[in-house]
């Protein structure tokens, strides 16, 4: 009896506090992930990376708009959308405390705005990853020019690149056949083989 | 001929279990004044058993549910609080409404686990319903992929009354010239991605970024205060700080990485 008491006072209490305090998380736990709306730049990367679709994304390009949403009812807290995310937007925070009595409740979402593209006018990509993209790429510009150039090309959409892709690269032909035509008439034919 | 076939006319469509009004209101005076344990029967309708642990968790003496009359039966019939776990499948489905039918009035219906709110990350499989709200009317939702035992003590105060729901939904919209900041401006962009790489490449993705970050900011840091040190005499006091021998190793590699960068050298692994 008395061996048994002392157990007891050596053991003391295991049970933790837990509702009436705070419960203490071990470092790196993956609790609810924490979406800084402010810094989102609505890429659709976590989108992807989740493999539960917790997180999805809605684009309406009638609206103009692209409405981002999570669901921590589906989220299997894996921790993907962290490692995806080129701003740090999306965090995995130490709050466990999830349950509701609603299921509307479980839903996080974030409007963000469509950018027109620079060429055809027609909405392709959210405004904040455009003018993301557009920052980091003139950053790392030699010249103003450089920069002005990305600038432009970051708010283009992929259908006008494409086109102006191929408009350049008819020039280039037609440019390329001239070359032809004059080393024909007198340049040698060894620079024609060796342009590319 | 092949005629068009309404996909409706495939699915069959279960009549939703509903409840009277009375047992509505039988349920708020069980909850307004709850005198006793509340027991509760854990009900599995397909899951992977990873709740199942954590709810045997939640009632060994560390979390000790039992101290607030919160104990598991055996049999239905001795419910208050009917726990689903899983995502539905089909073949459960019926020993699940057995379960719910066989519990007394007023009971609680508790869906536990990613699974049992919404389907989890078996949401759109054939064979599953995907959510146990769609087969039963639920009380409490409690996610977690598997909930953590104090999660679960959480959910049960809150399906019992005693705390207070923590979430809420809510819509951010974009806010007129709303920018994200670029991170780190001050690294040329090149060589903060060859340090995320290296730093990835050593510690893994989470990990790495926090060790890459952590970097980034030193290297900051020392450029904007005024001091006769050099770079390298920072670095190697940096490593000199670290305890950890793991994250010092994966310091000295970041700061290669920034040297070999600063004399225009490729990264390592690389070619020129």
């Amino acid at each position: 009896m008395l061996k048994l008491l002392k157990e007891i006072f050596r053991t003391g209490e295991a049970t933790v506090k837990y509702p009436f305090a705070p419960m203490p998380v071990c470092k790196d736990f993956r609790g609810k992930p924490e979406h800084k709306a402010e810094d989102c730049i609505a890429c659709a990367a976590c989108t992807v990376a989740c493999p539960a679709n917790a997180i999805q994304m809605e684009t309406d390009t009638a609206a103009g708009s692209r409405t981002w949403s999570i669901n921590y009812g589906r989220c299997v807290f894996c921790g993907r959308c962290e490692e995806s995310c080129p701003t740090g937007a999306i965090r995995l925070s130490d709050d466990f405390e999830l349950a509701v009595g609603s299921k509307a409740d479980l839903t996080r979402k974030a409007v963000f705005t469509l950018a027109d593209c620079a060429c055809c006018g027609k909405p392709f990509a959210p405004a904040k990853e455009v003018d993301y993209v557009a920052r980091l790429l003139s950053q790392s510009a030699r010249s103003a020019e450089e920069a002005d150039r990305l600038r432009l090309t970051a708010a283009t959409c992929p259908a006008c690149k494409r086109a102006q892709d191929v408009h350049h690269i008819a020039g280039m032909g037609i440019a390329r056949q001239m070359e032809a035509g004059l080393s024909k008439t007198g340049k040698p034919a060894k620079e024609l083989e060796t342009t590319p | 001929m092949n005629v068009p076939v309404d996909p409706k006319t495939l699915v069959a469509e279960m009549s939703p279990v509903s409840t009277s009004e009375q047992i509505a209101t039988m349920k708020k005076a069980l909850l307004k004044n709850i005198q006793r344990s509340a027991y509760v029967y854990r009900v599995d309708c397909g899951g992977c058993n990873g709740c199942e642990i954590e709810i045997f968790s939640s009632i060994t003496p560390v979390f000790d549910a039992e101290r607030f009359g919160i104990k598991v039966v055996a049999s239905p019939r001795h419910a208050d609080i009917l726990l689903f776990t899983g995502a539905v499948t089909r073949s459960m489905r019926m020993p699940a409404l057995r379960a719910y039918e066989a519990a007394p009035d007023p009971k609680i219906v508790v869906s536990y686990g990613a699974c049992g709110c919404t389907g989890g990350i078996f949401h759109d499989l054939y064979c599953v319903w995907g959510g146990t709200d769609n087969i039963v009317p639920v009380d409490v939702y409690i996610p977690g992929c598997p909930p953590t035992p104090a999660a679960t003590i959480h959910g049960f105060a809150v399906a019992l009354g005693l705390l207070e729901q923590k979430l809420k939904a809510e819509t951010h919209v974009e806010a007129a010239g709303e920018t994200a900041a670029l991170p780190h401006p001050d690294i040329p962009y090149a060589l903060r991605v060859r340090l995320e790489r290296e730093a990835r490449r050593m510690a893994g993705y989470r990990q790495g970024r926090d060790i890459a970050e952590e970097f980034m900011a030193l290297l900051e840091g020392h450029a904007h205060t005024p001091g006769s040190f050099s770079l390298s005499e920072r670095m190697l006091e940096a490593i000199g700080e670290e305890r950890d021998p793991r994250r010092a190793e994966i310091i000295a590699r970041l700061a290669d990485v920034v040297q070999r960068a600063i004399r225009g050298e490729a990264p390592r692994g690389e070619a020129p």
